[in-house]
């Protein structure tokens, strides 16, 4: 029988890596729910955001609230990044196959890719964590990191926060609206094409905000941005699509799997997530929370 | 269409890199990580070559001839470094390689110079495999340590230790596995009251460590041997530390894979996890080396513009004095002849002189081991004291 | 006049002549393209006449390098064998995951390769004792050309060779007989039904066809055809290594056949020559390769998105009208 507190200490190292995937895949169910496409480039923003975060960082002396700063600073970069690729480039390739929009997006990838290789080299670079969360306290048995608990809970505040938008506000609604039948929309006189490019600022922002928080807990290194995209289709396939909660529900199922798959099967947690994935697809592909596409 | 054939046949043609010019430089091939976590060490070993090739030409290089370096990137990936070699043997032409560093790259890259007959000096994949029976032939050494000598130079300090609960936690591909056996049949045999409470194994390049950290936290292990490297051991010990693993081990933690090198404790600055054990291959700061040793350490620090120079120069620096010596004693560069010529050749190293034995071509190559501490002269923790462990005995 | 040449032919002969041009890298080089070009015309099947956008067909080509190389260098199954076991391989596996993948649509079925391809990618990963794990299996023996080279003694223009000349030999005509087998598929009934397929399914489905069952037929011919590649790639690579199966593999090949362009049969092999001579050459004078080729992909999906063999065809076109004309 597993000690409690290991086992507690497992789910919170899950809950951690499930939240920033959430950020992440949330931009990416996002564009999808609203968008109808799948893109590539959005482990792109997240790195970006992750060396934005590490830039600002050097730029700032230090101080209170400079890690703060370049948190939300990297976030906003990348989300006008964001923005001016919808709005100039993307746009013109909305008529045409949905082929032609994801390898566009995959062209992101490497253009974007190497522009981070330009400006910021190849080797790795850290951040480190904020002062007043560098330490950590017991809980349970085991030692919580003050920065992973922040995490944790920033994840659901979010979560939450981006819930309210979509069911209280009125952009919301047109959100929710665009996604289910974006003609009718634009026959109602909402201008669709700053939709999709507001859309796009949002999701991209949300890509950006994940790279940034999670610069003091990982490498920034070239590459990661291949590695997390894989991660974040697995979470939107597994949680539905285009729905938001089911992102959620996918990025905590990917995290205790993840998690436990060490501990269980350790030789095969990678294959694990990947054949939950499969299976999802396999029985209901629209996933846990998801719909039908139409 | 066959005009565009054609065009396309005769571009190629003209594209084709021009011959080398009547000065007949000898190239060396130098396959090596630049980028990604494991630049961190790769990088400095290809300045460290070129140091000793640019001082050697400027003595007029070796048989009269020059000696001209192409470093490649091989992104630490066994499959880049093969296509990488390869190229450098067919479009280059390279006459030798020097290179690779992880022990994926290293085997991977000596089955390509087995074919070519092209000699492979590999000076950082520490694997046996790479020299074991099956796998050796006449055109690969090694100038590195390799997992036996570090797996049991480690097992002798571990033993010193006032502990018997031990957990290790290594990568999971040739080096990790095999550093780690060694470790555990020599510890076994000299303290067998020692027990592997746990083993963990992440994947080559993981990011996330928190739930091997916490798995191998649950078992409660008095001591903890990690064999991660590079720029991932910075990402592991910030993520443990933050764990609380370094305490509940009371530092009994030793980073094999050269935790203890300059470049790691420097890059880490207040994160380091001081009073851990580490080694490394060189040391600036070493106390008990050699006038030459100085010399070195003077003449990179000047080359590299650092003020605390890198430790792993040494290893590019060493792999490209045993080619240049053979190549001297062979009197040619001949593959065969320089081949022979490095079976048993002795040669003055800053870190010493070391030798390439007849049996599996390794060279006798120890390592700095020692606790890291605070120093005042330095703004970074240091090894202290940094003690060379000589391997021979080691080595069987 | 123009499409009366036998254009295959001239390719086969071009490629045989390659390595009296002298340069063991070019060999090298054209090696490379022969077994990409296999490759992408096989993916062509699934996305040009099918429709069928795959993000997972990399999954195949590594099914087939892991099975050569376990077989030859394990096993010491001749070369043949090995060769043909990879397709078959590949095949079996291309039937089990095509039977779930082709119940789905668009995205989900493009999700579902994908799924399939980093299940396969992770095993080989991991699974050290058979795979070799993130070692790979370096050493892939060649194929014994001692036969050939003894023959060579007798037979003008056989002998003197080197091993790989041989084997860049074998590879062409074992492509080009791949390639040839693939035509006629595609010019059959059967490949026109997938044209058919590609413009509409639901009428399709509405005269009687059964959609499904020729997606998946043509998804096992697809997966076995790449495996076949993977075969080859895995010898010609001298080592077999799991990133065969990496879902940016899968992207590569569904760029060169972008390139190529995917409506035309030669599109993906003219692809695969353009996109390796041009990483070859841009290589050399910058690291910064998949910054050029994400632009190269951003202007072709902008302006060309038939591919060369499109923009080619669009010149012939009005070439003819010209000539037609004037």
């Amino acid at each position: 029988m597993p000690d409690p507190s290991f086992v507690f200490a497992q789910s919170l190292s899950g809950l951690t890596a499930a939240m920033f995937l959430f950020l992440i895949a949330s931009g990416l169910s996002l564009i999808f729910g609203v968008l109808r496409v799948l893109n590539f480039a959005h482990g792109t923003f997240y790195m970006l955001g992750a060396y934005t975060a590490y830039q600002v960082v050097q730029w700032l002396q230090p101080g209170p609230g400079r890690f703060w700063i370049s948190v939300i600073g990297a976030a906003l970069a990348v989300a006008a990044l964001g923005g001016l690729v919808e709005r100039f480039l993307f746009r013109h390739l909305y008529g045409k196959e949905e082929l032609y929009q994801l390898l566009f997006t995959y062209a992101l990838v490497l253009i974007l890719g190497d522009v981070a290789k330009i400006i910021w080299g190849t080797q790795q670079k850290s951040v480190s964590r904020p002062p007043g969360l560098t330490g950590s306290f017991s809980l349970f048995g085991t030692t919580v990191p003050h920065y992973n608990l922040l995490i944790i809970l920033l994840g659901p505040a979010i979560a939450v926060t981006f819930w309210l938008v979509l069911q209280r506000t009125r952009a919301g609604r047109v959100i929710r609206a665009a996604a289910l039948d974006r003609e009718t929309l634009g026959a109602l006189g909402v201008n669709v094409d700053a939709l999709y490019t507001w859309v796009f600022v949002v999701a991209s922002f949300l890509g950006g905000l994940g790279g940034a928080l999670i610069s003091p807990m990982r490498a920034i290194v070239p590459g990661m941005d291949t590695e997390v995209i894989v991660e974040a289709f697995v979470v939107v396939v597994i949680g539905g699509l285009g729905s938001f909660w089911g992102t959620f529900l996918g990025a905590l199922i990917y995290g205790q799997v993840l998690s436990f798959g060490i501990l269980l099967f350790p030789r095969f947690s990678i294959f694990s997530v990947f054949a939950l994935m499969a299976a999802v697809l396999v029985i209901r592909p629209w996933g846990l929370l998801g719909r039908p596409l139409r | 269409m066959i005009v565009r054939f054609a065009t396309l046949l005769i571009a190629l043609a003209l594209a084709a890199p021009a011959p080398a010019l009547a000065q007949k430089a000898i190239k060396v091939g130098m396959p090596m990580p630049l980028s990604g976590p494991a630049a961190l060490f790769g990088d400095p070993a290809a300045k460290g070559a070129q140091m000793f090739v640019e001082e050697l030409n400027a003595k007029g290089g070796v048989l009269g001839r020059k000696v001209e370096l192409l470093v490649r990137d091989s992104k630490a990936d066994a499959n880049e470094a093969v296509r990488v070699s390869r190229e450098l043997i067919l479009k280059e032409n390279v006459d030798f390689l020097v290179g690779t560093l992880t022990s994926a790259e290293g085997p991977a890259v000596s089955v390509v110079a087995k074919e070519s007959k092209i000699v492979f000096i590999a000076p950082i994949p520490k694997t046996d495999q790479l020299t074991a029976a099956d796998k050796l032939h006449p055109y690969v050494f090694r100038v590195a340590a390799n997992t036996t000598m570090e797996g049991r130079s480690a097992a002798e300090i571990v033993a010193k230790w006032p502990v018997t609960r031990i957990a290790t936690i290594a990568f999971d591909y040739a080096y990790g596995q095999d550093v780690t056996k060694a470790f555990v049949e020599h510890i076994k045999k000299i303290k067998p009251s020692v027990e592997i409470v746990d083993q963990q194994w992440p994947k080559l390049g993981e990011q996330d460590y928190n739930p091997f950290i916490n798995a191998q936290m649950a078992k409660k292990p008095e001591a903890i041997v990690s064999s991660i490297w590079g720029g991932f051991f910075v990402t592991y010990s910030k993520q443990a530390k933050a764990l609380g693993a370094f305490d509940a081990v009371k530092y009994n933690f030793i980073g094999l894979g050269e935790a203890g090198s300059p470049e790691t404790t420097k890059s880490m600055g207040a994160d380091y996890p001081v009073g851990i054990w580490g080694n490394a291959y060189d040391a600036f700061y070493w106390d008990q080396g050699s006038p030459a040793h100085r010399d070195y350490t003077a003449r990179l620090s000047k080359f590299l513009k650092e003020e605390y120079p890198s430790s792993w120069a040494i290893q590019g620096y060493i792999g490209m004095q045993f080619l240049a010596e053979a190549i001297k004693k062979a009197g040619s560069t001949d593959s065969d002849k320089v081949a022979k010529a490095l079976l048993g050749l002795t040669v003055d190293t800053p870190m010493g002189p070391l030798t390439i034995r007849e049996k599996d071509h390794q060279a006798n190559r120890g390592q700095l081991y020692g606790k890291t501490a605070m120093d005042p002269k330095y703004p970074f923790p240091i090894m202290k004291p940094a003690t060379y462990v000589d391997p021979t005995r080691f080595m069987d | 006049m123009i499409r009366r040449l036998p254009w295959g032919w001239l390719a086969l002969v071009a490629a045989l002549v390659v390595p009296a041009l002298g340069s063991r890298f070019y060999t090298f080089v054209a090696n490379d393209v022969v077994i990409w070009a296999l490759f992408a015309t096989s993916l062509n099947l699934l996305v040009g006449y099918t429709g069928l956008v795959s993000f997972g067909h990399a999954a195949y080509f590594g099914i087939g390098a892991y099975t050569t190389g376990l077989l030859m260098k394990q096993a010491g199954t001749p070369f043949l064998a090995a060769f043909v076991a990879a397709g078959v391989v590949a095949g079996l596996f291309a039937l089990v995951f095509g039977f779930f993948c082709v119940r789905l649509t668009r995205i989900y079925f493009a999700m579902l390769t994908l799924a399939f391809a980093q299940i396969v990618w992770a095993v080989c990963f991991k699974w050290n004792e058979v795979t070799g794990g993130e070692q790979g299996m370096p050493d892939i023996p060649y194929p014994d050309f001692g036969w050939l080279e003894r023959l060579g003694g007798a037979v003008p223009l056989i002998g003197g060779y080197r091993t790989s000349e041989y084997f860049y030999f074998l590879c062409v005509l074992l492509v080009g007989l791949c390639l040839w087998v693939l035509r006629r598929v595609v010019g059959s009934p059967f490949g026109r039904m997938l044209t058919t397929i590609r413009e509409n399914p639901e009428r399709a489905e509405f005269i009687g066809v059964n959609v499904r069952r020729y997606e998946l037929a043509v998804f096992v011919l697809a997966g076995a055809f790449a495996g076949l590649a993977g075969g080859l790639f895995g010898i010609f690579n001298r080592g077999v290594f799991p990133d065969f199966a990496y879902w940016t593999k899968s992207s590569e090949v569904l760029i060169m056949t972008l390139l190529g362009g995917m409506g035309a049969f030669a599109g993906p092999a003219i692809g695969a020559l353009v996109l390796i001579w041009l990483n070859q050459q841009i290589v050399s004078y910058t690291e910064y390769w998949p910054l050029i080729l994400g632009i190269i992909l951003v202007v072709l999906l902008f302006v060309f998105p038939g591919g060369l063999a499109g923009a080619a065809g669009a010149v012939r076109r009005r070439l003819a009208r010209r000539l037609a004309g004037a």
